[in-house]
């Protein structure tokens, strides 16, 4: 529904106009920059009373107008600008229709991709097998020849021209023209040269002096234009699909929230929630907005936000995140951001802001064909004088000139980088490494930084119990058990940490516990074994039980907080009998993923949103020595952007929503496929284990299919580079062209397969495939 | 006489910025063809070739048309 409010002015009767004035957010589409979006700005503004302001990340211009102008007189202003203008009720369905016009593109690549390759390979087998030959077989050539030739390669032709417009040169026009020259070659040769005569037959010879207007090169044209198809067609299906990382994110905002009105709890959709409204969180429940608690005490899951693995602990007057968990009690919360407000919708425009920032990379193909083209026209020019100064007819001057054109077009370069990409990305996937965005293989420069989120990255992102301690007269034994019991009833994971702890050191399963009791996230308490036990913070113990904490385990305590642990105190019969360190741990394979990080000349930096302490705790084990803290999401993408600009090229791995932003930024994207599906769709690899040694595996193996890819083009452009003097000195026959083809293509098929034996690195004790 | 000018223009970032910017010169009278080397975010080349020089308060007037464009420096002959 178009949001329309009137606004806030009282004025009657000396301004109407202004009292009726209307609001609209309009969805606007096709802008490509920042400038685009001044531009239409500008524009709306002129509009005689109105005012727009338009955000190209959100892509929506939100625009006051007064009666006199209509919401479709703004959308045709949009529209004459050159964009597209819609009001969001459509929103939805422009969604749709864009999943919807984005298949039909690929069903429509693919339909001329069949089509071509079924009539391309007749004319490819008459053309080359002479005893296939029949009467007249140039003719049915030609008839198979032209669909390929005009509507199979409509889209080369096509953008040919749309960039010719802008006087720029990309591989389609490499490709336009060389089918173009070839298609109309032939014809020529048909109608007006000797090719035309019922008994002719491809000449066979190799160099085949002075024979042009007596051949074909019907199957150049067919071939090439089939072949390149086949390479977009690969491109389309391996194309990440836009949008997906913003979705994901939006997704994770609650869908309903129970609003308290008049003391009574109703059930609204989370849009309808209004700032100011109280409403009530249950413990599992996500936060519907962002807010100040009210009423109840819980622990509240903020690593979406901050990465801490410890949930915060909340009570009346602190500030709760819209979207995250609640992991304890009840609570009641007070809304104070809500929709587009909230820290989770600022995160999304992080994302899309960081996304839209990242200029289009231009494709390898298309930086070769920028020069190539024009050195290509060149020759044929000169070529073309060149032979008409020697004495030459018009006629076999421009047999030479456009054989020269005709040999220019590697076929194989619409292959070079897409079988790369489907080979490579087909072995990372046997490896667990997804490659979701083969374009950003093209441009990975020498990456020589690697930032690494902490928690669910470096670390499992669980606590577990790291180390208990038993005041002198208790057994450590007695400890685990009897904390491990009453802390068994608690979802805290602290408390889940402690008792998985419990029975694993104790090999054996724990004490039932009775009367247990959870006290506002403080503490436990519960009987056990015939003890009465608490467990919990030492300020808690004191204040409500009057126990003190003896000195050994303060001082075991202080060293675990200093070392970015949480400590708690274990009670029981009157005294403070053991303190429980527990810390997010890290992985195992960390360390070693490091070292390898650090062998390939990478520099390791770690960037979380969690405490000082906890960070240099875990860089210390895992061998970091760049640390940064305690940054929000905001500042992750800044800290990124700060090591580009100091001339860095910088990879990131991470697994949480607030790194989905920095992931965008970063030059080249690593997530976590245990983490959260925002960073998985924001980033360019995804490690299915979530494993760190798969890191340096994966940079590898991007490595090596970046270089496969330059090696197929050099190839592609180096065959026909070769054939290009054959050409010019009038010796093209179309043997020559087809060898270069068949050549050319076997070369990059055969170097992109062997992608397929990358291998990596194998760690002593873990086996991989 | 028929001049030709390159322009040193900022802000422009894709190939919408250079139709813009295109559509906008050729708008100004006398303007027979306008051409641009594409640089994305940094300074790009706009040659425009016209009947008579154009005066640099009307370029920069269709530049700041077309959207957040800004003439960088002194032009070129």
């Amino acid at each position: 529904m178009s949001q329309e409010s009137s606004p806030d002015s009282t004025v009657i009767g000396d301004r109407p106009e202004a009292a009726r004035a209307r609001s609209v957010e309009l969805a606007i589409g096709g802008m490509t920059c920042a400038s685009c979006a001044s531009r239409i700005e500008k524009k709306l503004n002129r509009v005689g009373g109105v005012t727009a302001v338009v955000n190209f990340a959100t892509e929506t211009a939100s625009v006051t107008y007064p009666p006199a102008v209509t919401a479709d007189d703004l959308i045709s202003v949009v529209e004459k600008t050159g964009y597209t203008a819609r009001v969001p009720a459509e929103r939805q369905a422009e969604v749709a229709e864009a999943a919807q016009a984005a298949q039909h593109e690929a069903d429509s690549l693919r339909i001329r991709l069949l089509v071509s390759l079924a009539l391309t390979i007749p004319v490819v087998l008459l053309a080359m097998i002479p005893a296939l030959q029949f009467r007249n077989w140039q003719w049915a050539s030609l008839t198979l020849a032209s669909p390929v030739a005009v509507w199979g390669a409509w889209p080369f032709h096509r953008a040919a021209v749309v960039n010719a417009r802008h006087s720029a040169v990309t591989m389609d026009t490499l490709v336009s023209v060389g089918v173009t020259a070839a298609y109309l070659w032939s014809v020529y040769a048909l109608f007006f040269g000797t090719a035309g005569d019922p008994g002719m037959r491809m000449s066979f010879a190799w160099l085949a002096a002075g024979s042009g207007s007596g051949n074909t090169y019907l199957e150049v044209a067919s071939g090439v234009t089939a072949l390149v198809l086949l390479g977009r067609y690969f491109e389309a299906r391996a194309k990440r699909r836009s949008g997906a990382a913003l979705r994901a994110l939006m997704a994770l905002g609650a869908k309903d929230v129970a609003v308290l009105r008049d003391g009574t709890e109703v059930r609204i959709p989370a849009e309808q929630l209004a700032a100011g409204e109280q409403f009530t969180v249950r413990p599992g429940e996500k936060i519907a907005a962002d807010g100040i608690v009210a009423d109840g005490r819980s622990a509240v899951d903020t690593s979406m936000l901050t990465g801490e693995p410890v949930p915060a602990e909340v009570g009346p007057g602190d500030a709760v995140t819209g979207g995250c968990i609640n992991a304890g009690g009840w609570l009641v919360v007070r809304a104070t951001r809500v929709g587009a407000n909230t820290q989770l919708a600022e995160m999304a425009r992080l994302v899309a802001g960081a996304q839209a920032g990242k200029a289009p990379v231009q494709r390898l193909a298309d930086r070769i064909s920028a020069v190539f083209v024009p050195s290509v026209i060149g020759m044929a020019l000169v070529t073309l004088t060149a032979w008409l100064a020697a004495g030459h007819s018009a006629g076999a001057a421009f047999t030479a000139a456009v054989a020269v054109l005709i040999i220019a077009c590697p076929c194989a370069m619409g292959l070079a980088t897409p079988t790369a990409i489907l080979v490579g990305t087909g072995r990372g996937a046997q490896l667990g490494i997804l490659i979701k965005g083969p374009e950003v293989l093209e441009s990975t420069k020498a990456i020589d930084t690697i930032v690494l989120d902490k928690t669910g990255t470096i670390t499992t992102g669980r606590m577990a119990l790291v180390n208990v301690t038993a005041a002198s007269g208790t057994h450590p034994d007695d400890v685990l058990r009897l904390a491990g019991a009453v802390e068994d009833f608690s979802e805290h994971p602290v408390a889940a940490a402690i008792a998985a702890g419990a029975r694993e050191r104790l090999g054996a399963a724990l004490p039932a516990a009775e009367e247990f009791a959870s006290h506002d996230g403080m503490g436990v308490s519960g009987i056990a074994d015939g003890h009465a036990i608490a467990v919990g913070r030492a300020a808690w113990l004191q204040r409500e039980l009057a126990l003190a904490v003896p000195a050994e385990l303060a001082v075991r305590a202080a060293a675990a907080e200093t070392a970015g642990q949480t400590a708690v105190f274990a009670a029981w019969d009157g005294q403070v009998r053991g303190v429980l360190a527990v810390a997010d741990t890290i992985k195992p394979t960390s360390p070693e993923a490091i070292t390898r990080l650090r062998r390939m000349g990478l520099r390791p930096v770690l960037l979380t949103g969690d405490n000082e302490r906890a960070a240099r705790a875990i860089a210390a084990q895992a061998g970091i020595d760049e640390v940064i803290a305690g940054v929000l999401p905001a500042a992750k993408v800044d800290a990124i952007k700060q090591l580009q600009d100091a001339g860095r090229v910088v990879a990131m791995a991470g697994d949480g929503v607030n790194d989905a932003a920095a992931l965008v930024q970063a030059d080249l994207g690593l997530a976590m496929g245990t983490g959260t599906d925002a960073a998985i769709e924001a980033s360019d690899l995804t490690l299915v284990r979530g494993d760190l040694l798969a890191v340096p595996d994966a940079i590898r193996l991007s490595r090596r299919t970046l270089a496969t890819i330059k090696g197929n083009l050099a190839w592609a452009f180096g065959y026909n580079t070769l054939a290009i003097p054959l050409a010019a000195l009038g010796f093209l026959s179309p043997l020559v062209g087809a060898a270069a083809m068949a050549f050319s293509s076997v070369f990059v098929v055969t170097n992109s397969l062997r992608l397929r034996r990358f291998r990596p690195e194998t760690l002593a004790s873990t086996r991989l495939p | 006489m028929a001049a030709n000018t390159i322009y040193a223009v900022t802000g422009m970032t894709c190939e919408h910025c250079v139709h813009a910017v295109s559509s906008e010169l050729t708008r100004l009278g006398g303007v027979t063809g306008v051409t641009v080397e594409l640089v994305p975010g940094g300074q790009s080349a706009v040659t425009v070739t016209s009947d008579e020089p154009l005066l640099t308060d009307d370029v920069s007037a269709a530049l700041d048309e077309a959207g957040d464009y800004q003439l960088a420096g002194p032009e070129q002959r």
